[in-house]
């Protein structure tokens, strides 16, 4: 992105020269889709970040996969994104690693997305996932916070209450674009 | 009559011996959430748990501010560390519209952000303090802090609350005499924090309670996805600033300290331990640093990432502190989340208070580098 | 105008300085007079000049303040006066303020800052006087589950305890003691008994899970304590052949016990510090783990009268410790003698001479003796505040660990040193020194 130019602060921004994708990223992606070929969608692969997108039927055979053979063996977030255009709900989960030291700096984001209902209720109504807390235990909490903010409900998760929402929030799942902030 | 009890009601004679206590939010000893706890005698049975009283929808009020509306509030979840929990956002963004941050801006980020590092943890090694009944130990770090707070105010014009580092570099640039002035401070500062293990880390009754409390193993300290000091007491040795060096952090000798034991007394000694890294990378930023230049690129009004989506993460006070956020080409991000440490320490909480004792609770609890109102965002 | 009181006004104040010298002229003679002298009939009164002092007899010494001095005398030899004022409650309980004062402000010099300030000019004196006055004006509250009448009782009977202890220490020879018994030390073993009683009932009475907590936590920590304390001075009681705390004091005028019995000294000290639930040992008032354990349900005076009597139970074990192990009020005689010149020719104010007889009111000894046991005493009492300032808390298991292994073992030692020192003819009733 281009900047105007001013006497103190003067623009270092530059446009990126496509570069080649780095090598060592690719070739965790290339492990993912030699194995599972075309159920996974790598979207991206930039420096140290890779983005798969996989169906919600594939996603605990995927994760399975990335925690035994590529070592990714934890996660740092869960986070649910809401798209009421494509009537789907995202969850995105970070997932890194700190047993292998080539891994540090990488962070590898398995996307899989639930279907989203117009009036949610959630736990009862088809916006479900499965749990991945037998593969990644770390995402417990993370997989509570995203079932009350977005009204995902994963299933064989062990203790699905909420967790930062009071216990008579009986509005929106709040994350969702449809709930409104009043005065905005 | 006289027949055997059914297996139910022997359970209910067991649950007798089981007491709830509801520590927290009205506590002294628990921060802004709640421990709900369940002892038998001395022992804890179970722990739950039950953060959120101080949620306030951060990630929702970043969908509807700009990326720059953004800065001041999103701050707001741990004040005290200001300058870190701003720092993934800023370098998201500044990925997302490719900006270039001058030289001189990122040495003073890594300054702004040790010297906030610094005041974190003496807020948060204060408390430890007065949690295991060392009022002492309250004193001394919530005085020192004080000398790193002036400082910070004398750069940024808050005495917490910064909101210092912009997408594209600093907000303004340091005083005059800032070098001689940050030199002095960080020597006498770390002089002081040296008089800590003699009254605090050599304590035999300090050592006594909390060595072999809540014990987290290497397997576990990773399989829980635990990180910063909770991590590195464990024993592995991961921190962001050598794995993934942001900023300037690739051009300095940064050194982690790892303990083995994985208990409260290591995980309360690495904070302090990181202090003295942080004077360490303060002293040779101010030397690498190029005296002169801009601190800052000039930004479009209202700008407007592309079709993207991007995942940053530094090392903050309490751990890994990740920021991620989704661009739909749009002035205002379609979702910014925020990973914060706090919240992915809490889930050792109910794993290791559970058969712990009822006196550990605070020591094992403040230990785990939590800070409540972060977790809740 | 001032800022702080806007609408402050000279002729108002004065009217309202008189009004309340008015009222207070009229209640003192239509109301206070008659009682004075109703009750005097009841009370037995000093003889004064020979003669039995009446109640007209007592009005005359508003006029002759000579005859004052043998009133005072007689009032000072009171049981009542040893009770209520010295060497009873009052003067404990002025030492334990003294001690609040001290422990406040030597602990703000240990952690850098200035402690109480402002209140009263001179470095924050009347801090204290200001915060009795703001818990005698809050709000009771009781919980509503409480058992009401154990719980109204306990902060009394904790005073009431601290103050029985209090009776029991000797402050000066010649028989300055509430309560001079053959049994001293035993009495006071007794009164010790009561504490934990006392804790575990308000504990339970509160009907609250942290008050119940702290007072299990208080039972387990002064029961297992109480028998190292004991076991402590057994050495100074085989040495001494006497139970009776006076004779302890006046069988240290040559030496210390603690210069023989140092492990006894040491062990008596740990004890002391758990019995008063001082840092290390404050277990059952843990604020980051039960709230403030069994005080958690006490407020306004209530806990005022606990922290009181807490302060008094201090004075009380630093009392003890001179006693037992610092010889007491013995020391060099440092009070300059009451000046000839007084009693000879009586105190001359311009054209008046008066003339008191009977005076001094008390004699030298007992003063230095004071003035020692005073001195002796606020030194132990330090040393019992310093851990406040260094230590964290200590955990329930290695406290009791502590005194069920290592203190119990020590004072067997210390038992075996007495009477090692006693066989060998060293100590003891006819031995060497």
């Amino acid at each position: 992105m281009s900047q105007p130019e001013s006497p103190e602060t003067k623009p270092v921004a530059t446009a990126q020269p496509q570069k080649e994708l780095p090598q060592f990223e690719k070739s965790i992606a290339d492990k993912l889709e030699s194995k599972f070929s075309s159920r996974v969608a790598i979207e991206f692969v930039k420096p140290t970040r890779i983005r798969v997108k996989v169906k919600k039927e594939d996603v605990l055979e995927v994760a399975r996969f990335i925690r035994d053979e590529l070592h990714f063996d934890h996660a740092e977030s869960v986070t649910g994104v809401d798209y009421p255009d494509q009537k789907e709900i995202e969850v995105v989960y970070h997932l890194g690693s700190y047993t292998d030291p080539e891994l540090s700096k990488q962070v590898l984001a398995l996307a899989t997305s639930a279907p989203r209902e117009e009036n949610p209720n959630p736990g009862n109504d088809s916006t479900r996932l499965p749990s991945l807390r037998d593969i990644f235990y770390s995402v417990e909490f993370h997989e509570r916070e995203c079932f009350e903010m977005l009204g995902v409900y994963f299933e064989n998760h062990p203790d699905n209450r909420r967790l930062l929402l009071p216990e008579d929030w009986a509005d929106l799942p709040p994350m969702r674009k449809d709930f409104k902030i009043k005065g905005r | 009559m006289a027949t055997q009890l059914p297996p139910g009601l022997q359970l209910e004679k067991l649950d007798e011996r089981i007491m709830t206590l509801n520590v927290g939010p009205q506590h002294p000893g628990s921060g802004h959430m709640r421990l709900i706890i369940k002892v038998d005698g001395d022992y804890i049975v179970s722990c739950d748990p039950d953060p959120g009283y101080v949620h306030r929808g951060e990630e929702k009020m970043a969908e509807y501010r700009n990326y720059i509306q953004n800065i001041p509030h999103l701050e707001r979840p741990v004040i005290h560390d200001s300058c870190n929990i701003l720092y993934p956002y800023c370098l998201g963004v500044e990925e997302l519209l490719g900006l270039e941050v001058p030289e001189r801006a990122q040495y003073l980020r890594v300054i702004a952000s040790e010297l906030n590092r610094c005041v974190y943890i003496q807020y948060w090694l204060a408390i430890y303090g007065i949690f295991l009944g060392h009022s002492t130990m309250f004193m001394w770090p919530a005085g020192d802090r004080e000398l790193l707070i002036d400082l910070l105010e004398k750069i940024t014009g808050a005495r917490v609350t910064h909101a210092y580092f912009v997408p594209g570099g600093i907000r303004n640039d340091v005083p005059a005499n800032f070098e001689d002035m940050c030199l002095k401070r960080v020597n006498y500062f770390e002089k002081r924090i040296k008089e800590y293990a003699a009254i605090f880390y050599d304590n035999p009754i300090l050592i006594s309670r909390t060595r072999g409390a809540g014990v987290l193993s290497r397997e576990d300290a990773i399989r829980l996805g635990t990180t910063g000091s909770t991590l590195r007491a464990s024993g592995v040795d991961f921190d962001l600033r050598k794995k993934e060096p942001y900023d300037a952090y690739g051009e300095l000798d940064v050194h982690s300290d790892v303990l083995k034991d994985g208990d409260s007394y290591a995980r309360s000694k690495i904070p302090w331990l990181d202090m003295f890294e942080s004077c360490n990378i303060i002293r040779q930023a101010l030397q690498k640093m190029p005296k002169s230049g801009s601190v800052r690129v000039k930004l479009k009004p209202n700008p407007k990432g592309g079709n993207d989506e991007v995942y940053k993460r530094v090392e903050s006070g309490r751990g890994s502190l990740g920021c991620y956020i989704v661009s739909r080409s749009k002035p205002e991000p379609y979702r910014v989340k925020l990973s914060v440490g706090s919240f992915r320490n809490l889930i050792c909480m109910p794993y290791l208070l559970k058969g712990e004792k009822l006196g550990n609770m605070p020591a094992v609890y403040w230990s785990l580098n939590y800070w409540p109102v972060e977790a809740d965002r | 105008m001032s800022a702080i009181a806007p609408k402050f006004r000279l002729s108002y104040f004065i009217k309202s300085i008189l009004d309340n010298v008015f009222w207070i002229v009229i209640l003192f003679t239509l109301v206070g007079i008659p009682v004075l002298m109703v009750s005097m009939f009841y009370f037995p009164l000093p003889v004064m000049n020979e003669k039995l002092t009446s109640p007209y007899l007592m009005l005359t010494t508003l006029a002759d303040p000579s005859r004052q001095i043998p009133l005072l005398k007689s009032v000072i030899h009171s049981d009542f006066f040893r009770i209520t004022a010295f060497p009873g409650f009052g003067f404990a309980a002025l030492l334990a303020a003294a001690t609040i004062f001290i422990e406040r402000k030597m602990l703000a010099k240990l952690q850098l800052r200035v402690g109480p300030f402002y209140c009263g000019k001179v470095e924050g004196i009347l801090q204290l006087m200001a915060d009795g006055l703001k818990l005698i004006s809050k709000e009771i509250i009781i919980p509503a589950k409480a058992d009401k009448p154990i719980f109204w009782a306990a902060p009394v009977l904790f005073v009431a305890t601290a103050a029985a202890f209090v009776s029991l220490i000797p402050v000066a020879g010649g028989g300055w003691v509430v309560a001079d018994i053959d049994v001293g030390l035993l009495a006071v073993f007794a009164v010790i008994g009561f504490f934990p009683i006392i804790t575990v009932l308000s504990a339970w009475s509160a009907n609250s899970k942290y008050p119940f907590i702290g007072g299990i936590r208080a039972l387990h920590q002064m029961i297992s304590f109480e028998i190292p304390l004991i076991l402590s001075v057994l050495g100074i009681v085989i040495l001494t052949g006497s139970l009776n705390l006076t004779e302890i004091v006046q069988s240290q005028i040559h030496y210390w016990w603690i210069v023989f019995l140092p492990i006894g000294a040491i062990v008596f000290f740990i004890a002391i510090l758990a019995e008063l639930e001082r840092i290390p040992f404050d277990l059952p008032e843990a604020e980051s783990e039960i709230v403030a354990g069994w005080l958690t349900e006490f407020s306004g005076m209530m806990y005022g009268l606990v922290q009181l009597g807490s302060y008094v139970k201090l004075y009380a074990f630093a009392a003890l410790f001179v006693v037992l192990f610092l010889g007491g009020w013995n020391g060099p005689m440092v009070w300059p003698p009451f000046p000839e010149e007084i009693i000879k020719d009586g105190i001359t104010m311009g054209p008046i001479t008066v003339h008191l007889a009977g005076l001094p009111l008390l004699d030298q000894q007992m003063i230095n003796d004071v003035l020692w046991f005073v001195i002796k005493t606020m030194g132990v009492i330090f040393v019992i505040l310093l851990p406040r300032g260094v230590f964290p808390r200590i955990r329930i298991d290695l406290l009791l660990h502590i005194g069920w292994y290592k203190l119990i073992g020590l004072s067997f030692v210390n038992i075996f040193i007495a009477l090692g020192l006693l066989y060998a003819g060293v100590l003891g009733p006819g031995g060497i020194l």
